[in-house]
């Protein structure tokens, strides 16, 4: 049995698996026995239940990997464990891969004092927010888990009404002044964007059709999750916008998208109106050359099944909901899961953290049902034994 | 000359269209047009081009043109736009932005 998973797993896989091994060494907690680990989770004081967290989701996964680990670990380097964030300005020049540009010229790195250009210190303060969030919430080391350096560069192009990913940094521009701000100007478009980066690294969701929305939707929820938090807001408090300051006051339009509301979050005449679908049975059937089939249109589901899950639970959406989602992100979720698997995985991984028929759980059901998924495993199913 | 341009995707998801008769057009506009289409060799250029295997939140472009009984269609995201291209979309999103 053991054999053979050892010859399923790929070298890149392992290493993953070794690295995190290496990362979480100093945590690891293997004396308290699942069902009670469980029982702190759902009962014990805040403290209590974090570290039962931790201890039970490391447990699953190592597991389901122990065998995998010995001649592994050991190989990987020691990760860098602090935040180290670099700001770059590329002074409004446009490229591509014929005339590279970026990163641009270094402006600010970590610890720097603020430079008075808002671009680049919004970019340096939103990426260590994100950072924070991933950090201290999710036990996560940077962008790949390892202490990745964090690179922006602002001031891309001229009018450049867009902030992208580019498979290593995060890219922001200007806007237009006329429909958009600078897009460093709001902090859940920070997250978002790094968050692309924390996806390519786990679930690594084709960004195409509903995989692609799926890959949206984390980023968005994550991207919301780093300003909630950073405003200490509750689920519901939170106003679930994205994108929220982008638009300028000649756009009637609160945000660019409404996780709680999608559909709702402009309507203007030169922009027309929103178009996110709220459930399952408004999903937009778009061809692969209208926005990779729809990745920024459909990821409303999804969003709003994440914001009922998180208001259903209550308190801070960080803490129980924002863990379930990104569990299923970084251990459930693959390159071509759709939204029946995540509803599915999200559902199990509540189970697994929070016990089934639990409210957590409960609170995933309602999210996805709402949205117009249903579940489709048992509440007691969970990852098969080895 | 026929051009449309639908640009989709990026960070917002919005979309910007435009459809232009260079018939319709000041002369200096469509000479400049037509310059920057036989400059990217359109014709030539493949109807689709290979995704970027990482990075999101890119512009996704289709570019259509039909030109002396000729019709092409070209799909194409960031990085990937080639760069005699560039100066083509460049100028039909601020066409559409009009």
């Amino acid at each position: 049995m053991y054999k053979n998973n050892l010859v399923k797993v790929s070298p890149s896989e392992g290493v993953r698996i070794a690295r995190r091994t290496q990362i979480n060494r100093a945590t690891v907690q293997g004396i308290i026995p699942p069902h009670m680990l469980k029982e702190l989770a759902q009962r014990g004081d805040q403290k209590q239940r974090e570290r039962a967290f931790q201890a039970l989701t490391l447990s699953e996964r190592i597991r389901e990997r122990r065998e995998v680990l010995g001649p592994l670990a050991t190989a990987v380097a020691t990760p860098a464990g602090e935040k180290r964030r670099t700001v770059y300005d590329v002074k409004n020049e446009c490229c591509d891969p014929h005339s590279p540009c970026l990163p641009g010229s270094l402006v600010r790195e970590e610890g720097d004092p603020s430079k008075g250009d808002p671009s680049v210190d919004e970019a340096y303060d939103g990426a260590g927010a994100t950072y924070d969030l991933y950090r201290e919430i999710f036990e996560r080391n940077s962008i790949d888990d390892r202490g990745m350096r964090i690179d922006s560069t602002v001031h891309f192009c001229q009018d450049y009404n867009n902030a992208f990913f580019n498979g290593t940094q995060m890219v922001y521009g200007d806007g237009d002044v006329d429909i958009f701000e600078p897009f460093t100007r709001a902090i859940d478009v920070i997250g978002h964007e790094l968050t692309h980066g924390v996806t390519q690294y786990e679930a690594n969701l084709l960004y195409a059709f509903q995989s692609g929305a799926l890959n949206e939707s984390m980023s968005d929820v994550f991207g919301s999750l780093v300003k909630q938090r950073k405003l200490n807001q509750t689920a519901d408090e939170a106003d679930w916008l994205i994108g929220e300051g982008l638009f300028t006051s000649k756009v009637n339009g609160k945000a660019l998208r409404s996780m709680k509301e999608p559909g709702t979050a402009y309507d203007d005449p030169k922009l027309g109106r929103d178009p996110q679908p709220a459930h399952m049975r408004d999903v937009k059937r778009l061809p692969f050359w209208e926005d990779n089939g729809g990745v920024h249109i459909n990821s409303g589901i999804p969003n709003r099944a994440f914001c009922i899950t998180a208001m259903e639970i209550g308190g801070f959406a960080w803490e129980r909901a924002g863990r379930i989602w990104y569990i299923a992100l970084r251990d459930r979720l693959r390159r071509f899961s759709n939204f029946q698997d995540a509803a599915n995985k999200t559902f199990l991984v509540a189970g697994e953290l929070f016990g089934a028929g639990s409210e957590e759980q409960k609170a995933v059901r309602k999210g996805w049902t709402d949205a117009g998924i249903n579940i489709t495993v048992r509440a007691m199913e969970a990852i098969p034994a080895r | 000359m026929l051009i449309k341009l639908e640009r989709t995707g990026g960070f917002a998801g919005l979309r910007t269209a435009v459809t232009l008769d260079t018939d319709t057009l000041p002369a200096e506009e469509a000479r400049k047009l037509h310059e920057m289409v036989d400059s990217a060799g359109f014709f030539n250029l493949p109807a689709k081009f290979p995704l970027p295997a990482r990075g999101a939140d890119y512009f996704v472009y289709r570019l259509t043109v039909e030109k002396d009984g000729r019709k092409h269609t070209v799909d194409v995201s960031d990085p990937a736009v080639p760069a005699t291209l560039r100066p083509l979309l460049q100028s039909l999103v601020v066409y559409a932005r009009k």
